[in-house]
Formats: structure tokens, C-alpha cells, sequence
């Protein structure tokens, strides 16, 4: 299924999945931010309430609850995903609404999910926000993996770091479980763990290379695996000097630890007037054009609609 | 010698093989505090005994990659076989070792007749950095948890019965 997506994914819209295990640490706010301010410029923005069972994207811009969700398209009352996107006050960008889902859409099934994920794929915008909701759990951790590029939003507290630790190790195992052919990596994996002492197995970079030992076939598909997991990081509600360097700190952490990269897109300070925003119902991107918040997701924003940024 | 620094010292420390030195001392710096216990970066990442070999990883890079050409010829006639390393051997009492414990620690190498690099080569532990001891350059020193080992070594190694103590007095120094 998400071979599949992928394939579709390469001439659609670019899809970024904004997602990082701890509740309240601002995903919605940013990816509302974000997308008004991409829309701002003229990029056509469809913004995807994911965060199902707890959906409330369209309260942050400013709209009434829209009258069809999500749960309509999976419910097949409505036959596409576009027949969902719903206007906003905001030019060129529209809302996916995940509000009033059904309780069981919580957790979607397999076939839900692979529907959703292509009709997403198909949508006529320039970019998809996919606003996930808090967790590591299966559809959280998909959707994240088939975005262009996971973006993990934390706060410089000891929880929010953890929570984004375990989302990582979930995301990354989740990810090497798909390389092929999987009875080989299996086997190699087993042989690995069956000789290797624990000193020698100290992180999942360990595992790739003593995989890569014994079978340079498996290790070459668990790398080419773990190559193509590239999520990104925002810090959101910096406030010292020394939250400034929590991103590039994590992602050098990142990269000792799975071999991995997680490039930092940008640090966001706290700024009073976000939360003067939320309670107005207006991204702060639209109310507030002076304030250090709007000018660091502006950064962010102008990043992601850059044409250099490929595929990894 | 201290060995040859690998490929993955340098990735030990996030370098392009080849960093200058300055560099060198700021990443191994910046790594440490990045594998802190108290680090929030590192937050949950790593369980104690990963952390503890992941510092260990570091130090051992760092040592490798300080402890080898070019820096120890940099260092000019301490780090240099030729000119004062090799000098006669001292006469006279030995320095006062809490006053000088560089001196002191120089006084008893000559009179063993060993040079910086043959102490360098048993210890594991540059001819750069031992000459620095000597010399008390403090400032170029690496942090004091890491000179307290490399002075206890260099003292054991000239079979010094004090080598505890003077290891402890040169921190007092160091960090006074």
C-alpha cells in the first residue's frame, strides 16, 4: 500500500506530515501557521485534519465546524477527497475537516488509510499539510513515513524530547521492517543478535553494520531503508539562548544514534501573541505580521515551498 | 603512540577529518555536554550504559585524533625529541610539587632519562597533552575529569608513590 502511495506521491502535491508523540506541543497551531502563510504567497495549500478524534484545525482558521469530514469520504457518503476540501477565509488555502469523526475512524483500517493516503496524492494543490495527531500508534507513524517529509514538532521539555525520542525509534523500526526481501534481513538480523554481544549492539546504526558483516545483501537493503527516513525537526517555544541549539544538538544525537538525518527546519520562539491568535481564531501569520513567531514560521514556510528541496 | 585516528573518530566528534584543532577541542567539548546525563537533547535516547559508551567513544577519539601528528610537532620544543625533551637530566632537588607540580613532573621524567614520546607511546596518551601537563598550559588542557586521568598516568608511569595526590594538586591548580 504505501509502495503504491509512494509511487503517486512523486507527480502529486508535496505532502508534509507534521506529527512528534506529545500532545500540546503546538502541531496544529504550526501547521495552520504554516499553510496560511505558504498561502499567503500564492502556493495552493490543502491543509489535512489527521489528527482524527481530536480535530480542531478549523476553529484555528476561523471557521464554522465544516459541514462535511472526513468521516463522510470513509463513510462513502461523499466519493472523493476534494469533495471534503472546504474553502477557507484564507486565499488559496483549504481545509480537510477531521472534526466530528467518527469514533472508530480513530483508528482506521488498512483500507481506510490507503484511500485516504490517495486521494491526498491526487489532490490538485501545490502542498498537503497533514496535521497528525499525538502518539506513535500505527496510522500515525504511516502517515508520517509516506509524507515527503515527516516533520517532528517538540518543546524544549524533558517530556516532549522523550516523547519524540520514542516516536523516532518507533518510526525507524517501523520503517527497516519494510526493507526487502524480508526473510533474508530477517535471517541476517537473527544471526546478528544470536552472536553479537550487547556491547557491540549499542544502537540501530550497530545493527545495520554487523548486518552489513554477515550479509552485505541484507545490510545494503536496511540501508537503503533507513536512507529514505529523513524527518525533519521544529523546536517551537524557544525561549533561551540554549533552546536555540536544541535542534542541531538532537539531530547530531540523531545521527550518532540511528545514522540517520534530522535536519532541523527552524526554532520557534514563545510569543504571547500565538496564544492572543488561537483565541481570535486566526492563524497569528494573518493577525500579527510583526511578531518573532510569524517571522520564524515564515522562515520555516519559505523553506519548504523551495523547489530545491528533493526527494531524499 | 596513541594510534592513528580512524575515520569514525572524527564521526565520533562530528568532524571532516583533517578539523584543526581549535575545532577539535570545541566538538569533543560540545559532544561531552551533548551525552551529559543532564543533556535534554539526549533526553531518553540512550540508557545509562549507552551514554557511558558513547562518552567513552568520544574521549577515545578525542585522544586519538589530539594525541597524533600534526599537533604534538606544533607544540614546538616540549613536544619536540630533540631540543628540551631530551635534555640532561636535572640536578638539583626535585620542584615543590604543590607549588609546581609540572616541574615536578618534568624533574623526575629526565632524571629517568624517558623522553615525552616514549611516555606518550606506554600511556596511551599524546606527547602534546603530556607536555602541556608539564608546562601547565591550563588553558589548552582539556577538561579537568580528563587531565586528573592523564596526570595519574603520567605520574604512575614514572612510578611516582604520590601519583594520586599529585594528581589532586594539579587539578587544585588547574581549575584554582
Amino acid at each position: 500500500m504505501i509502495e503504491e502511495f509512494e509511487t503517486l506521491a512523486a507527480t502529486g502535491p508535496r505532502i508534509w506530515a507534521i506529527g512528534g508523540g506529545k500532545g500540546g506541543v503546538g502541531k496544529s497551531v504550526i501547521a495552520a501557521n504554516l499553510a496560511a502563510s505558504m498561502a499567503r504567497t500564492g502556493i495552493r495549500v490543502v491543509l489535512v485534519d489527521a489528527d482524527l478524534g481530536g480535530a480542531n484545525l478549523h476553529t484555528l482558521l476561523g471557521m464554522p465546524t465544516p459541514r462535511i469530514n472526513l468521516s463522510d469520504f470513509i463513510a462513502r457518503r461523499v466519493t472523493s477527497l476534494a469533495d471534503v476540501m472546504a474553502p477557507t477565509p484564507i486565499e488559496n488555502l483549504w481545509l480537510v475537516s477531521g472534526a466530528h469523526a467518527l469514533l472508530e475512524m480513530a483508528n482506521p483500517n488498512f483500507g481506510q488509510k490507503g484511500k485516504i493516503l490517495r486521494h491526498i496524492s491526487a489532490l490538485d494543490a501545490d502542498h498537503v499539510i497533514l496535521d497528525l495527531g499525538a502518539g506513535s500508534a500505527f496510522n500515525v507513524l504511516d502517515f508520517f513515513l509516506v509524507a515527503r517529509r515527516g516533520i517532528l514538532v517538540v518543546v524544549p521539555e524533558a517530556t516532549s524530547v522523550e516523547n519524540a525520542h520514542h516516536f523516532l525509534k518507533a518510526a525507524f523500526f517501523r520503517k527497516l521492517k519494510r526493507a526487502q526481501p524480508r526473510r533474508q534481513v530477517r535471517a541476517a538480523i537473527g544471526q546478528v543478535m544470536a552472536n553479537a554481544s550487547q556491547r557491540d549492539l549499542r544502537t540501530p546504526r550497530d545493527l545495520i553494520s554487523k548486518v552489513m558483516a554477515v550479509d552485505p545483501d541484507a545490510g545494503a537493503a536496511l540501508v537503503a531503508e533507513a536512507s529514505t527516513f529523513n524527518p525533519s525537526l521544529i523546536v517551537n517555544r524557544a525561549e533561551h539562548a540554549e533552546h536555540q541549539r536544541l535542534g542541531e544538538d538532537m539531530g547530531a544525537a540523531c545521527r550518532d544514534y540511528f545514522g540517520i538525518r534530522l535536519e532541523c527546519l527552524g526554532t520557534l520562539p514563545t510569543d504571547r501573541l500565538v496564544v492572543r491568535s488561537v483565541s481570535q481564531r486566526s492563524p497569528a501569520t494573518e493577525l500579527y505580521t510583526q511578531s518573532p513567531f510569524v517571522a520564524a514560521v515564515r522562515g520555516v514556510a519559505e523553506r519548504l515551498a523551495s523547489p530545491q528541496w528533493r526527494i531524499a | 603512540m596513541t594510534g592513528r585516528p580512524r575515520r569514525k573518530d572524527w564521526e565520533a566528534l562530528g568532524l571532516e577529518p583533517g578539523a584543526d584543532l581549535a575545532l577539535v577541542k570545541r566538538a569533543h567539548r560540545h559532544r561531552r555536554s551533548l551525552y551529559d546525563k543532564g543533556s535534554l537533547a539526549t533526553y531518553t535516547l540512550l540508557e545509562d550504559d549507552e551514554r557511558t559508551t558513547m562518552l567513552s567513544r568520544i574521549d577515545t577519539a578525542y585522544r586519538r585524533i589530539v594525541g597524533t601528528e600534526p599537533f604534538g610537532s606544533r607544540l614546538g620544543p616540549f613536544g619536540d625529541e630533540s631540543t628540551s625533551d631530551r635534555s640532561e637530566a636535572p640536578t638539583g632537588p626535585p620542584p615543590d610539587s604543590h607549588q609546581e607540580p609540572g616541574a615536578y613532573l618534568r624533574h623526575h621524567r629526565l632524571s629517568q632519562g624517558l623522553t615525552l614520546q616514549q611516555i606518550a607511546a606506554e600511556i596511551r596518551v599524546g606527547a602534546a597533552i603530556l607536555a602541556q601537563i608539564e608546562n601547565e598550559e591550563f588553558e589548552d588542557l582539556p577538561a579537568p575529569v580528563f587531565v586528573r586521568g592523564f596526570v595519574l598516568q603520567l605520574a604512575r608511569a614514572l612510578r611516582l608513590s604520590d601519583a594520586e595526590e599529585l594528581a589532586g594538586q594539579f587539578l587544585v591548580k588547574m581549575v584554582g
